[in-house]
């Protein structure tokens, strides 16, 4: 969709659902929210609607920055204590590598 | 457009299998592929990993030939090009290069030529204490005699085995492939006059990556959640498994399980397996073919005479090397109930071992100093005693028993020691430690036991041909059988009347240690198995559970089953099915439809029906049934998997020109992307003119 041809209420209404979409454990709703509605926020000149766009593209922000946080440090630890874990490890992986403990 | 489109498309097809066709032959142009190679592959038990792996895109490395242990500093320290691949010959093959070589980054791998015979000094790649924690000696049971403390079995046992390699490790046959590595070495890789050697240099790669790793429990877990979880299951490891062979003197009832009444049986033992260094050749002469053989011939010698009172039970125990598995499975299932006798129904148990490497006139009857101290028992197995050392009187070799305090070697009898006290005995060449040089090697082999035949002969006259060894052994299997027969309570008057026939035993020799692939073993088998033989002996190593029934098992069952069997005047269907023909019983017997030998101007035998109470039981360790993979009781022996194994040899490019190829490659791309972004965007003006025309002509 192209946001140039959507009327501003239209944007504020989509913004909107992919903030609030994102609470669903979809941080990737967020990022797409982030990147698209980015112009519309910062760049585009103002108008009546954009204030509250700006407020949920901040917090889809927010919101994906937390996940990229915890998501990496999960997985770091994971990696890193993956083999000393063993058993446990193994049932909370989906695929196991071969050949290495 | 159209004819222009199946054009085009015709011109890629073309082009397209050029290419296949050409990258083919590239690829047989760079590499020079070994086909003689066995891997060292990975093996797991309930706490450690053992063998080899090279990682997943396989080990390279510039060739350095080992003749000398000096050769080793090149590779270690001095030499500019590691890694290095390691090819050296056998007799640098020993714990003392290998754990130098463990130790250090610069070594990619080990190829190792392998000759016919082995070192003069001997050879053991197995451990001095063979299955040492599996047997009955333990801190309850003997704790004075456990961990080989008063006897070392296998002295020259160096224990590479059991040791864990984190480089592939490859055996190579002193042949044509050998001489085209070295002469690659000497061409390439030998400096001139202490000058550092030119690149290109040649180099092997060896593909062996392992799917398994850390224990069996580790890898059992891993089997179990890929194939409930996994959407691609990818098994990493398989049980060490295969069959039992048990044949009886007097049917015993299929399906008449667990205890029987009126039952009393003598068992007869031996060990069908063996193992060496590498995956999958274990040659087991002395260690376990000249025991199976003498059983056999034994066997087919008391087929001859009435019935005795108590039973013979016939046992051929599979995978006896890693943790006594087919003997501790036999002994779970009679614990069960769920084998055609139990514990209670053995009289006495005879096994036999290493017969074949007689040093002086006596075989020695081993038995368990700990059972012995019931009084019982001690009788029984004094009883036994007198038994074989009277049937001896009159033979070339006289029964010995070693010092009252040493324990059992290494043998499945001890598995029967740990669920009760049977008497028993176990026959062997050694009075304490093996006779044996070459025990679990490569070298265990026909050459070894003296089964060798003069040039002249063809391959019948060779399988005719009695070899001194084979008479030895008739000798013992002659004097085994009358001696079981005794103990059986057979008729004495009828003990003369059964003697082994030394041509039987040179013939199973001849199939065991030189060939499978003749006459008599093709005679004897079903047409349907005949595919197993070959012109080769089989591999004694047991092998994992998701293959076949392994080859000698096979073949053991077969030749027991003619052996002892009789032959039944039945037609191929009824030989199948033998349900309803009178005096025929599927729960007795089994019925083997056999080939029958080629009579001679002939070229096909006429086959016929044998029928032997012989069959097979499972010899997968009670471990895996138990799902207990940390087991201290049962053998927890698995093997890794794997996708590929490969070797190659090849020459490699030094570094830097690598490094230039590829970057010249990768410019060349970027420029023919610049000149093509700057060609589309000036398309307009570059081909305005001439384009219109020449598309209106098709």
């Amino acid at each position: 969709m192209n946001l140039e041809r959507v009327p501003n209420d239209e944007k504020l209404n989509l913004c909107r659902k992919y903030y609030l979409g994102g609470f669903a454990f979809l941080p990737f709703l967020w990022l797409v929210n982030v990147v698209w509605f980015f112009r519309e926020a910062f760049v585009k000149p103002t108008y009546t609607e954009q204030l509250q766009i700006k407020a949920y593209v901040k917090r889809s922000a927010l919101g994906l920055l937390l996940w990229v946080a915890v998501l990496t440090t999960w997985i770091t630890i994971f990696q890193h204590f993956r083999a000393q874990w063993g058993e446990v490890a193994d049932y909370l992986s989906f695929t196991i590598p071969l050949g290495i403990p | 457009m159209g004819p222009e489109c199946a054009k085009l498309s015709i011109f890629f097809i073309v082009s397209w299998l050029c290419n296949g066709v050409r990258s083919n032959s590239v690829e047989q142009k760079i590499y020079v592929l070994l086909n003689n190679t066995v891997p060292c592959v990975r093996l797991l038990n309930a706490t450690h990993q053992i063998g080899c792996q090279s990682s997943i895109s396989g080990d390279t490395g510039v060739i350095h030939v080992l003749e000398v242990e000096s050769d080793l500093d090149w590779v270690l320290s001095s030499g500019p090009n590691p890694p290095y691949m390691v090819v050296m010959e056998a007799h640098l093959f020993n714990r003392t290069t290998m754990t130098r070589m463990k130790g250090s980054l610069r070594v990619a791998g080990v190829a190792v030529v392998i000759p016919k015979v082995g070192p003069p000094q001997g050879f053991s790649p197995h451990n001095s204490c063979p299955n040492e924690g599996s047997g009955v000696y333990s801190s309850s049971y003997g704790p004075e005699l456990a961990g080989c403390n008063t006897t070392v079995w296998n002295p020259l046992g160096n224990g590479l085995s059991y040791e864990d390699f984190s480089f592939p490790i490859f055996s190579l046959r002193e042949d044509n492939e050998t001489e085209v590595i070295r002469k690659c070495f000497r061409e390439h890789n030998v400096a001139v006059n202490g000058s550092t050697p030119q690149y290109p240099l040649c180099a092997m790669q060896l593909f062996s990556h392992m799917h398994a790793v850390t224990n069996t429990a580790t890898c059992m877990r891993r089997n179990d959640i890929q194939t409930s979880f996994g959407i691609r299951p990818e098994m990493v490891c398989d049980a060490l498994s295969d069959y039992n062979v048990w044949g009886s003197v007097v049917p015993l009832n299929n399906t008449a399980k667990g205890h029987q009444e009126i039952q009393s049986v003598v068992i007869a033992a031996a060990q069908l397996d063996g193992r060496s260094f590498f995956w999958d050749v274990a040659p087991a002469g002395e260690g376990s073919i000249t025991g199976f053989v003498t059983l056999l011939a034994a066997a087919h010698a008391l087929s001859t005479v009435p019935e005795p009172e108590r039973n013979i039970l016939y046992t051929f125990f599979q995978g006896e090397t890693f943790d006594y598995i087919g003997s501790s499975r036999m002994v779970y299932d009679m614990e069960k109930g769920t084998f055609v006798i139990d514990l209670e129904n053995i009289h006495s148990l005879l096994e036999i071992g290493q017969v074949g490497l007689r040093s002086g006139s006596r075989l020695w009857l081993h038995s368990d100093p700990v059972s012995r101290r019931n009084s019982t028992v001690d009788s029984e197995v004094g009883k036994f005693v007198k038994n074989l050392k009277t049937e001896a009187d009159g033979f070339s070799f006289s029964f010995a028993e070693p010092d009252i305090t040493q324990p059992l070697p290494p043998s499945s009898f001890q598995r029967f020691l740990r669920a009760r006290p049977i008497p028993g005995l176990v026959l062997t060449d050694h009075q304490s430690a093996f006779n044996n040089r070459y025990y679990e090697s490569l070298y265990d082999n026909a050459e070894y036991l003296n089964v060798t035949y003069p040039p002249s002969l063809t391959a019948e006259e060779q399988l005719e041909h009695v070899t001194e060894t084979a008479m030895a052994l008739a000798e013992v299997a002659t004097v085994v059988a009358r001696a079981l027969y005794r103990q059986a309570d057979g008729d004495v008057a009828q003990l003369s009347n059964i003697s082994a026939d030394p041509k039987i035993v040179t013939q199973m020799l001849y199939g065991f240690l030189v060939q499978t692939n003749n006459s008599w073993f093709r005679a004897l088998l079903s047409p349907e198995v005949q595919n197993i033989l070959g012109p080769h002996p089989p591999q004694y190593y047991v092998g994992v559970s998701n293959s076949p029934v392994n080859t000698p098992t096979r073949l053991v069952q077969y030749i027991l089953a003619n052996l002892i069997g009789t032959p039944r005047n039945l037609t191929q269907e009824q030989c199948q099915n033998p349900e309803g023909v009178e005096g025929e019983s599927k729960e007795l017997y089994s019925y083997y439809w056999v080939q029958g030998p080629v009579p001679p101007n002939s070229t096909q035998g006429e086959a016929y029906c044998v029928r032997a109470s012989v069959r097979l039981t499972k010899a997968y360790s009670p471990a895996f049934e138990l799902q207990d993979y940390s087991s201290q009781n049962y053998s927890t022996w698995t093997e890794s998997r794997w996708k590929l194994i490969r070797a190659r040899i090849f020459l490699v490019a030094s570094r830097e020109l690598e490094l230039m190829t590829l970057g010249v490659g990768v410019a060349v791309l970027l420029t023919s992307l610049l000149v093509t972004y700057f060609v589309s965007t000036k398309a307009d003006l570059l081909f305005s003119s001439s384009r219109e025309p020449a598309s209106a002509a098709y």
